[in-house]
Parts: C-alpha cells; sequence; structure tokens
C-alpha cells in the first residue's frame, strides 16, 4: 500500500528544494567568477569588472602562470610530499600524545597535560621562534624548517586527548591480559578506535601542512624548495611590487596580467584540496561532534 | 620488571614528545604576532668586526677561503644561480671568495628583513635603503659602522663616491655620539619627483593648451571629460593624483611620512613647519576639488577604487595617471608596447615650484649586518663589483651573449641580445641590483629608455636643489597614540576633503579640523618640529 503524500508535505518538499537550490546558487557564484575570472581578458576586467560570462576567453593568466611548469610541478610535489609525510607523523605523534595523556595510570598526566596546555596561552613570540630555527638549529634552507614547526601542536594533543578519553579503559585491561604491551594496545586497538579523531586532526593538519608559505618565506632561500603556495603568492606579490614605486626599475615588458593572474593562482592552489573535503566529510562531522562533548 | 621498563619507555617517549612540541608551539602562535618587536637587539659579535689579523696594512690577507652570504630584496632571475657561479669563478681567483646570493621576494619582505636584521642572522652583506628604513636600523644598531674597514677594504668605491653622498649616509647610532657611515651608497642620482602622465594625442587632437601649469591642467581635464563623454579623467583611485598636485601647487615638501602625514614645510624655509589642513591654502583648494569632483575629474567610489588609473589610460577610458619620472618612463615604455595607437606625455610637477631635489645617496645601498661574519671580504668583493667593469656587467646584466650583448658604440645594453630570437615569455637579466649601481658603469639609461627622459634629466640637474627632508627619520614614538588618531581622522575627513566629496565644503573643513585638535595634532607637530630642527642643527640647515 502506498502512502498519500499530503499537500502540505509537496509544498514544504518544492519551497525547501527552491530556497536549497537558491542558497546552493549563492554558494557557488563566487567559484564560478573566480573561474571565469582567471579566463577573463585583463582588460576587460578592468573595464566593466567580473562578469559571470566573459565575453572573450583567455589563458595568459594560466600561461604567464606556467612559463616555467617545471617549476610548478615541482612546487606540487614539495607540497604533496610535505602534505602526506607531515600529517602522518604529525598524526602519529600527536595520537601517541594523546593517548598516554588519557590513559588514568599515567601519573604525572595532569602535570603534563598543564605544561603542554601552558604553551597555547604563552610563546616567545616571533623573533625567539625564528633565532631558534635558523640558528639553534641551522634549519634555514632545509624542508626540516617547512616539516618540524607544524609536526605537534598543543591544541591538536588536547583535542586527541579528548577523543582517546572515550574509549573505554577496560579494553586495555582485556588486552593486557592476553598479552599485549602498551606499544601493541595502542597501534592495533586505539588507533582504528579513533579513527574519527585521527580524521578530523588529520585534515586540519593536512590543511595547514598545504596552506603554508609563511614558514616558506621566511627559511626557504633555494626555488626548489618552494611548496606551491608560497610560489604562487610569489608570483603575485612580485606583480603587486611592480605596480609600485618601488619597483622603478623593473622593466615594464615583464609586467603580468595581475588580477586575472590572482584568480589563476585561486584555481591552482585549491584545486587539488578542495577534493580532500568530500572524502573525509563523514569521519569530520562525527569526528568534531565526539570532541566537542567529550573533550 | 618488564612493566616498569616498559613504563619508562614510555615516559622516555612522552617526554622526548614535550620537547617537540615546545619547539613547535613557539612557532605556531608567533605566525600571528607582528615583525616588531625592537627590544630584540642584535647580540652584537664584535668579534666579528675586527679586521683579519696579520698581512700587511695596504693588501688585506685573502689566505682564507671565505663564502659569503649576500641578500638583495626581490626575486631572482631564472639564471641567477648560473650567474652566480660564473661571478664566483672570478671571485675564487681574485679574492678567494665565494659569494651566495639570497632573495627575499617580494612576499612579506618587512617582516623578512626586520627579522633577519634583529636577531642577528650571519649575513655578510645586505641592501639598504631609506624605503627599507635603513636610517631605522642604523639608529638602532643592526648595521656595522664601515668608517675605519671602508679606506683599507674598498679603497676605490672609498675615493670614488662624493663627500656629499657617504654624508648623507651618515647616522648617529643609539648609544654613540657621532655619526658613522653604515651603508656604501650607489652612485646613481636619481630624481623622483611627482607628475602627471597625460594623453598627448588627446590634448593635440582637442586643440587643448599645453600643460604647464595648474590652469592648464584644469583646461586638459576640462576638455577630455567634455569632448569624450565615455571617459573619466582618473579612472581609478584618485587620491595620490591629488595630494601630489596640491602640494606641488604650494611648494609644500612632506617632512614625516605616509598618506596621513599633515606636516609639511617650505624650501625656502623649512623650519616653519605647519599642518596644511590649517592654511587659507587648503582651505580654497578644497574648495576647488570640490568643482573638479562635481565636473566629474573622477568616479565617486575613488576613495575605495582599487583600480590603477594608469591600467585605465591602457583601456582608453582614462586619461590621467600619477607617476614619479622614471615610473613615467617606464609606464609609458610599457604602454607603446600594448597600444602603440596611444600618444602619452608627461609633466613633472617640480615645474609648478622650480626646483628639483635628488633622492638621497642611501636611497639604494649596500649595508653589512653587525653579525657579519666576514664584513671586509664583503667589502672587498662590493669595490670590485662596482669597479671593475668585468664583475659590474656579470653581476647586474648577466652573462654577456646569453643575456645581453653590447652595441657597436661599446657602451649601450641590447636585450636580449643581437641575433638571438626570443620566446614571448622571455625576460632579460633583472635582479635588484640597485645597492652597487654607479652612473659610470650603468649600460641603460634611467626610465626604462623612455626617449624623454634624458631631457628631463638634465631639466632636473639644472634646478637641482640638495635634498633636506628626506633625511628626518620619525618613528612617532613619543606621540603614537596621538598620530594613530591623526591618521585616522585624515582617512575617515580629510581624504574626502582631498577629492571633494563632501557636500559642503565649509562646514567639513570646520569639522575635519575640530577632529584633528581633539586627536591631538599639535603633539604630532611639536614632535615633528623637534626632531626637524634636530636634525637641521646637526646638518648645518637653517
Amino acid at each position: 500500500m502506498r502512502i498519500k503524500t499530503e499537500k502540505s508535505t509537496v509544498a514544504f518538499n518544492t519551497i525547501g528544494y527552491i530556497v536549497l537550490t537558491f542558497l546552493t546558487v549563492i554558494c557557488l557564484i563566487p567559484f564560478w567568477v573566480v573561474l571565469t575570472g582567471s579566463v577573463t581578458p585583463e582588460l576587460e576586467i578592468i573595464n566593466e569588472g567580473f562578469k559571470l560570462w566573459p565575453n572573450e576567453l583567455t589563458f595568459e593568466a594560466y600561461r604567464s602562470m606556467m612559463t616555467n611548469p617545471g617549476v610548478i610541478v615541482r612546487a606540487y610535489e614539495v607540497s604533496i610530499v610535505l602534505t602526506v609525510t607531515g600529517t602522518a607523523l604529525s598524526l602519529f605523534l600527536t595520537a601517541m600524545a594523546g593517548y598516554v595523556l588519557s590513559r588514568k595510570d599515567f601519573k604525572y598526566r595532569n602535570g603534563f597535560s598543564f605544561y603542554i596546555y601552558f604553551t597555547l596561552l604563552f610563546s616567545g613570540g616571533l623573533i625567539p621562534w625564528y633565532i631558534l630555527i635558523v640558528k639553534d638549529l641551522q634549519m634555514k634552507d632545509s624542508y626540516m624548517a617547512l616539516l618540524l614547526p607544524f609536526l605537534v601542536s598543543a591544541w591538536n594533543i588536547i583535542l586527541m586527548k579528548g577523543f582517546m578519553k572515550s574509549i573505554p579503559e577496560d579494553i586495555n585491561e582485556s588486552a593486557k591480559i592476553d598479552g599485549a604491551g602498551d606499544f601493541t594496545i595502542f597501534i592495533k586497538l586505539i588507533l582504528p578506535l579513533s579513527t574519527p579523531g585521527l580524521a578530523t586532526i588529520g585534515l586540519f593538519v593536512a590543511l595547514q601542512y598545504w596552506n603554508e608559505w609563511f614558514l616558506a618565506n621566511l627559511f626557504i632561500t633555494t626555488a626548489d624548495k618552494y611548496p606551491l603556495q608560497f610560489l604562487l603568492y610569489r608570483t603575485l606579490a612580485s606583480a603587486e611590487a611592480l605596480k609600485t614605486n618601488i619597483a622603478l626599475s623593473l622593466n615594464a615588458d615583464t609586467k603580468p596580467p595581475s588580477e586575472t593572474l590572482k584568480m589563476a593562482a585561486a584555481v591552482v592552489a585549491t584545486g587539488p584540496i578542495v577534493f580532500l573535503y568530500p572524502f573525509v566529510q563523514r569521519f569530520f562531522v562525527k569526528g568534531l561532534l565526539i570532541g566537542s562533548v567529550k573533550g | 620488571m618488564k612493566g616498569k621498563l616498559k613504563r619508562y619507555g614510555s615516559l622516555l617517549i612522552a617526554l622526548t614528545m614535550l620537547i617537540a612540541v615546545l619547539a613547535a608551539c613557539g612557532g605556531n602562535s608567533g605566525n600571528k604576532e607582528g615583525a616588531s618587536s625592537p627590544s630584540a637587539s642584535p647580540s652584537a659579535s664584535d668579534s666579528a668586526s675586527s679586521p683579519s689579523a696579520g698581512g700587511d696594512s695596504d693588501k688585506p690577507d685573502t689566505s682564507k677561503k671565505v663564502e659569503l652570504v649576500w641578500y638583495l630584496l626581490g626575486d631572482p632571475h631564472k639564471d641567477t644561480d648560473k650567474v652566480i657561479a660564473e661571478l664566483n669563478k672570478n671571485l675564487e681567483k681574485d679574492l678567494n671568495t665565494t659569494i651566495k646570493l639570497n632573495f627575499t621576494t617580494w612576499t612579506e619582505w618587512q617582516t623578512k628583513y626586520n627579522l633577519m636584521l634583529t636577531t642577528g642572522e650571519k649575513i655578510d652583506m645586505i641592501f639598504a635603503s631609506t624605503w627599507a628604513d635603513y636610517f631605522k636600523y642604523a639608529k638602532k644598531g643592526s648595521f656595522l659602522p664601515l668608517d675605519d674597514l671602508l679606506p683599507k677594504y674598498a679603497p676605490v668605491t672609498w675615493s670614488k663616491v662624493p663627500e656629499q653622498d657617504w654624508t648623507e649616509a651618515k647616522v648617529v647610532a643609539s648609544g654613540s655620539d657621532k655619526a658613522q657611515i653604515f651603508a656604501v651608497p650607489a652612485t646613481y642620482p636619481e630624481y623622483t619627483p611627482d607628475g602627471f602622465v597625460y594623453r598627448d594625442d588627446w590634448r593635440q587632437e582637442l586643440g587643448l593648451p599645453e600643460i604647464k601649469d595648474l590652469d592648464s591642467i584644469e583646461a586638459y581635464l576640462d576638455g577630455v571629460k567634455k569632448a569624450k563623454p565615455k571617459v573619466t579623467p582618473i579612472n581609478g583611485k584618485a587620491f595620490n593624483e591629488m595630494l601630489a598636485l596640491f602640494r606641488a601647487t604650494h611648494q609644500y615638501e612632506n617632512v614625516g611620512s605616509g598618506d596621513g602625514n599633515l606636516m609639511v614645510a617650505k624650501y625656502s624655509n623649512p623650519r616653519d613647519i605647519v599642518a596644511y589642513p590649517f592654511t587659507p591654502e587648503f582651505e580654497a583648494w578644497a574648495k576647488k576639488m570640490k568643482e573638479w569632483a562635481d565636473k566629474g575629474y573622477w568616479n565617486s567610489d575613488t576613495l575605495n577604487s582599487q583600480k590603477e588609473a594608469g591600467d585605465a589610460i591602457k583601456a582608453g577610458n582614462g586619461a590621467v595617471y600619477w607617476r614619479n619620472a622614471p615610473g613615467a618612463g617606464g609606464y609609458i615604455v610599457g604602454v607603446g608596447q600594448t597600444n602603440p595607437d596611444i600618444k602619452l606625455g608627461y609633466f613633472p610637477f617640480n615645474r609648478l615650484y622650480g626646483y628639483a631635489t635628488p633622492n638621497l645617496s642611501v636611497n639604494n645601498a649596500m649595508a653589512i649586518p653587525k653579525s657579519a661574519a666576514n664584513p671586509e671580504r664583503s667589502l672587498m668583493v662590493l669595490d670590485k663589483i662596482r669597479n671593475d667593469p668585468k664583475y659590474f656587467d656579470l653581476f647586474v646584466y648577466g652573462i654577456e651573449g646569453t643575456h645581453y650583448s653590447i652595441a657597436d658604440d661599446g657602451k649601450t645594453l641590447v636585450s636580449p641580445p643581437k641575433g638571438m630570437t626570443v620566446t614571448q615569455d622571455w625576460k632579460r637579466y633583472d635582479i635588484a641590483s640597485w645597492g652597487v649601481r654607479v652612473e659610470s658603469m650603468v649600460r641603460e639609461k634611467q626610465g626604462s629608455g623612455w626617449e624623454g627622459f634624458d631631457a628631463l634629466l638634465e631639466e632636473f640637474k639644472g634646478m637641482s636643489k640638495p635634498n633636506i627632508f628626506a633625511g628626518i627619520t620619525l618613528d612617532y614614538e613619543p606621540v603614537k597614540a596621538n598620530k594613530a588618531a591623526v591618521d585616522q581622522v585624515f582617512e575617515q575627513y580629510g581624504k574626502p576633503l582631498m577629492l571633494g566629496l563632501v557636500k559642503d565644503v565649509d562646514k567639513s573643513i570646520a569639522t575635519f579640523r575640530d577632529k584633528l585638535t581633539k586627536a591631538g595634532y599639535e603633539k604630532v607637530l611639536e614632535y615633528t618640529k623637534t626632531e626637524a630642527n634636530k636634525y637641521f642643527d646637526e646638518k648645518g640647515i637653517q
């Protein structure tokens, strides 16, 4: 037997769909404008502003960004390797820290937790940090300067500790009775059980590594080691600098199209990471909830 | 027993982690803070500054092989490594030295520059400039005083650079009682007066008068606006244009810096510093601007506009663009390539007041940070680059045949090199070598080779007067709050007045002045006067 749909339900659904479609379009328009902006001729943008449909198509901005495709490919490599290794290492270390701090049989956990928490509130600031990395650790122009600073963050550890707490202590005991050591318990039981937490923090960390340009700006001097974001930002900054009076002596004929260049850079930079969301989204929502309630 | 061991093991891991966490956390939050921490002064490694011991007094000892780290502002060229490798071959032979040339790039370069100079990083030579806060860093003691080193390690430069240029590079550092040289200035006289780029073809087509004063500027704007209704003469940000014109018309020289700086003085009487919003000239100007705005010489959204008026000229719907003289040259040459049908003219504002002041010599210079490991070797290399044509050409223009060739006259630069066909993306070798330029060695013309520039330069040299205002450095530290408030008031009330975007000029001026008084502009004026007088006394300017 078919359940008859009420008229009011139909009306509700129709309105719902219309409103949602409308909202979706509003959300999508900026992306669309970025996309079309990147293929509109520079002069058209100057004259008529950004438009939904450009009169003319040109790939000048992409061309001027890709004058040296090898450089972009290289930067992609750096960014991808950095994001993958960074995220994996960071997750491993953060999970271990979070796990240890969540274990009730760890005597000094409160002290350590406070110690970690303290760094969230107070830090030495930019200059001591710079001295630490450049002078003490001698990491100028080394990949380590890109990898290390984000490897473990106090905030992520505290978040992780919250996740781990929600795993019942009894699991430890039963595993111990079966003869498992601490590390085995961590790898075989705790890690699989905390996938939502790992996914959430993993996404945070991956985004951070992917979007990072400031570290490269400060510490990297060899163009081969630039990550993607910094390379793109540098291209934009040079285009802007060419407009100012500082660059009196720079040659006029090398001026790239700066408005469309911004859009093209946005497309190139966000492209891959945008696809990360749909895949981890289902963990993400659940993970955030768990974190917020029990953390 | 085993369990206990395990527990210690985990404790150990936790400890290792904590150390890593601590190292990382400073970084995470550090990013967000600004880079202005004047308290962190460099650890002065004075031991490094003593000249290398041994060797006889007139031939510096170069027995030790040294790698120098140099920093320039801006971006490298893609062949920079190749060029520097070539340079190093020669340097190694002549001075037993190699250099590693690094670039700050334009991304947040001020932050980076500040960090490099305040943390005592090992850098042997760095670009310095008035616009990169040379005076501030020199005062703070970030640079090494060069007075004693120069005659010995850079003798040619020491004897060739004019006395006046050295004087302009002198700074009294905090904690010292005498003025010392902290940078080797480029020997390259530059004039960068403001001016207007305009459509000379339209001016002729419409039979408008030659631009030579304020009235003819107005006639030009008016003629263009009337004849071509689709054109907005200043199509984009018009603020810089009008501020520069205002100052030039009334011969007001800036004392201080920034858009919001209200303190001005006349060249003839530099100690008479006034805040221009309180002058009758400003009242008259605001009224004129209201008239101009109403006539549509610029758009009403000009204050928020992100558009460059120069781009509008290329698009055919703009007619005026504010540039300094070399910038105008570059712009005009650029337009000549993209829009050959447009004929542009340039009117430098100093024709309105009849003199030109060259930039200070330290507008482009090379300095040695205090923490440099090998200052004397850096000076020797700089001396070579500045005075040996072989080195100079290589460092500034790249490799002959690959990046440039020399014309038949044996002097002029041809780039791309003769007989070489290049792709659209070919870029001439063009790194930020401003700090080492020497006029007699330079092979290209100022103003990007714009043909009108030479005549302009002659004109400027003919009416040149020493620059007495640029050396006054103000950090506004004692009047910080007032300065911020004044800037804010200017942003809110002053800019619209400057562009005639108000309903009732008299009332708006009254409000503007009232707000300025409340913001404490008098304290800023007082501070400016004190500092300026200190500087004038020091330099013997009346």
